[in-house]
């Protein structure tokens, strides 16, 4: 009896641990609490809090002669991005490059997913949308440096083109809008993928017993319906693009995208609130982006 | 729809074409580190494994190597725990503002890393925070909690609640719930997003640049230390196909893990 007793006590667990277990089960707000209050702590304090004192460093300034912060308000870096014509020029490039690449991903992104999710057998579409992501994951840079030794004096894209008289387009706007698309060509294929693989084949073949042709399906009931996909994806192509410096570095040659002036004053000028007040473009293009988009429904396909 | 044979076969092509443009850039890299040739140059002159043998010797590349490793590790064990204390309070609990959390927790990879790099480095230079190992893990947790956050999020609804009520019912506390019933389904979806947080700070660079001191270097800031330098091709040659290597695998190992060809959620 007495035995019987000792065993049940050893495994019992300590009396605090189990009114601890009680009160959580009784308590569901205070579970969600413990659970919020390390995540929130890192995001809503840390990560929002160091947004809030970019905004605020990018009214400050930095004394020439010191390089010290300056924790004085001014207005002085936004008049100095309004006015120079020079941030003008690269502002309007950068948006001219992002859009571009978008354009260029989607155009390539919709047949592959089509291919992908309409076409391909169930496992074929299994092993091409692995194909497709992993290198999603693969290392940023290395992609970029793997398109300076494709487009490179001696690189691949001439050595292949030299055969038919063709050479590649060099370091450039051009070869950093090539790398960027490449860059981006799987988030764009995604969320047109999953878009497509939503589509009912009914609606296809619906189409095709009502006497439409492919090309008449594609334009009246494909692409309506997917284009919130492409939007979705045309969110991540746009906002990637704007915020990228190291494509340029790597193929750009000497013309530079906005994201240079932020990385340049960070590194070689050490002005970091001009830094952040230049930062502000990217996130003020991406939020109009954003609103402009909202309409289609798209962010629900993120 | 029924299509031509003609639009079968142009899909296809496109298809194909798509990734060999995909795959061809990865491949030379890989490729040109086994080159003879010391500077670049297409077609490769030769067979080598002289770079493979330099690289694992230069002191430069391995100590980065060393750091990026530690980096990863550190920042993915913060990850998983902050991660997935959101993933249950999101899919767990209905609440006011769970939307925006929702949100918040996406917000470091939907912003442009360099935005993200700017705000870390305004916050640290504004409290004091010396830049070091610290900050780039603290920078790096912060856009990897969304994917291990993803991953338990999506086996969580899978799951539902009837097991950790049938547990309970058997007289099992909160705890022990926990730790026999909601963990040991949860394992597999912890690995697979712990990899591809792994994955994904080991080859970030663009908050790193924003958040590290000038004598430390992960190995993605050693690769674009050196890649201007001339001498180091061969070098940075092998670094990069390293690299590709090993974000590769744990990606290839989180698809199998979480059974998504899409290799988890993004």
């Amino acid at each position: 009896m007495d035995d019987d007793q000792g065993v049940t006590a050893a495994r019992r667990r300590p009396a605090v641990v189990g009114a601890a277990s009680a009160f959580l089960h009784r308590h569901p707000r205070v579970r969600l609490a413990g659970l919020l209050s390390a995540p929130m702590l890192w995001l809503a304090v840390a990560y929002l809090g160091s947004l809030a004192v970019m905004l605020v460093t990018s009214l400050w300034s930095v004394d020439s002669f010191t390089t010290q912060l300056v924790r004085q308000p001014t207005l002085d870096n936004f008049r100095t991005l309004l006015t120079e014509p020079v941030y003008r020029t690269v502002a309007l490039r950068s948006l001219g490059v992002a859009a571009l690449v978008t354009v260029v991903d989607a155009v390539i992104a919709l047949p592959m997913a089509f291919y992908m999710a309409k076409v391909a057998s169930p496992r074929a579409r299994r092993l091409l949308v692995a194909a497709v992501l992993t290198p999603l994951w693969a290392s940023y840079l290395v992609k970029a440096y793997a398109w300076r030794t494709m487009l490179a004096e001696g690189g691949v894209l001439n050595w292949a083109l030299a055969p038919v008289g063709g050479s590649g387009p060099g370091f450039g706007v051009a070869a950093t809008a090539i790398t960027l698309a490449y860059l981006w060509l799987p988030y764009m294929i995604l969320p047109v993928y999953a878009g497509l693989d939503r589509l009912p084949d009914s609606l296809l073949e619906a189409s095709g017993d009502l006497g439409a042709t492919a090309g008449r399906t594609f334009r009246s009931v494909v692409l309506p319906l997917v284009l919130p996909a492409v939007v979705a994806g045309s969110i991540f192509t746009f906002s990637l693009s704007l915020g990228d410096y190291i494509t340029v570095k790597i193929v750009g040659g000497s013309s530079q995208l906005f994201a240079n002036v932020i990385y340049d004053n960070i590194g070689v000028a050490g002005n970091l609130p001009f830094a952040a007040a230049a930062a502000l473009f990217p996130v003020l293009a991406i939020l109009l982006y954003l609103t402009l988009v909202r309409r289609t429904g798209a962010l629900d396909n993120l | 729809m029924t299509l031509s044979r003609r639009a079968r076969m142009l899909l296809r092509a496109v298809t194909a074409a798509g990734l060999a443009v995909i795959y061809v850039p990865l491949l030379v890299v890989l490729v040109n580190s086994f080159n003879t040739s010391r500077t670049f140059g297409w077609p490769p002159r030769g067979f080598t494994l002289h770079w493979w043998g330099d690289t694992l010797d230069n002191p430069g590349a391995r100590a980065a190597l060393l750091t990026s490793v530690e980096i990863a590790a550190a920042a993915t064990v913060l990850a998983l725990v902050l991660g997935t204390m959101a993933a249950f309070a999101v899919q767990r609990y209905a609440w006011f503002g769970r939307d925006a959390v929702s949100f918040l927790i996406v917000l470091p990879i939907a912003l442009p890393g360099i935005v993200t790099g700017i705000a870390l480095n305004a916050a640290f230079t504004a409290g004091g925070i010396p830049f070091g190992f610290l900050t780039v893990v603290v920078a790096h947790a912060t856009f990897c909690i969304v994917v291990v956050h993803n991953n338990v999020l999506a086996r969580l609804r899978r799951l539902g609640t009837t097991l950790e009520e049938a547990s309970a019912d058997l007289g099992a506390d909160t705890f022990q719930t926990f730790a026999l019933v909601t963990f040991p389904q949860l394992r597999s979806a912890l690995l697979a997003g712990g990899l591809l947080a792994f994955a994904l700070s080991f080859d970030e660079i663009v908050v790193t640049q924003f958040t590290i001191s000038p004598g430390l270097q992960t190995l993605p800031v050693w690769i674009f230390a050196n890649l201007f330098r001339p001498n180091q091709a061969p070098v940075v040659n092998v670094v990069a196909a390293i690299l590709v290597l090993f974000s590769i695998l744990p990606i290839w190992a989180s698809q199998k893990l979480s059974g998504d060809p899409a290799g988890g959620r993004l």
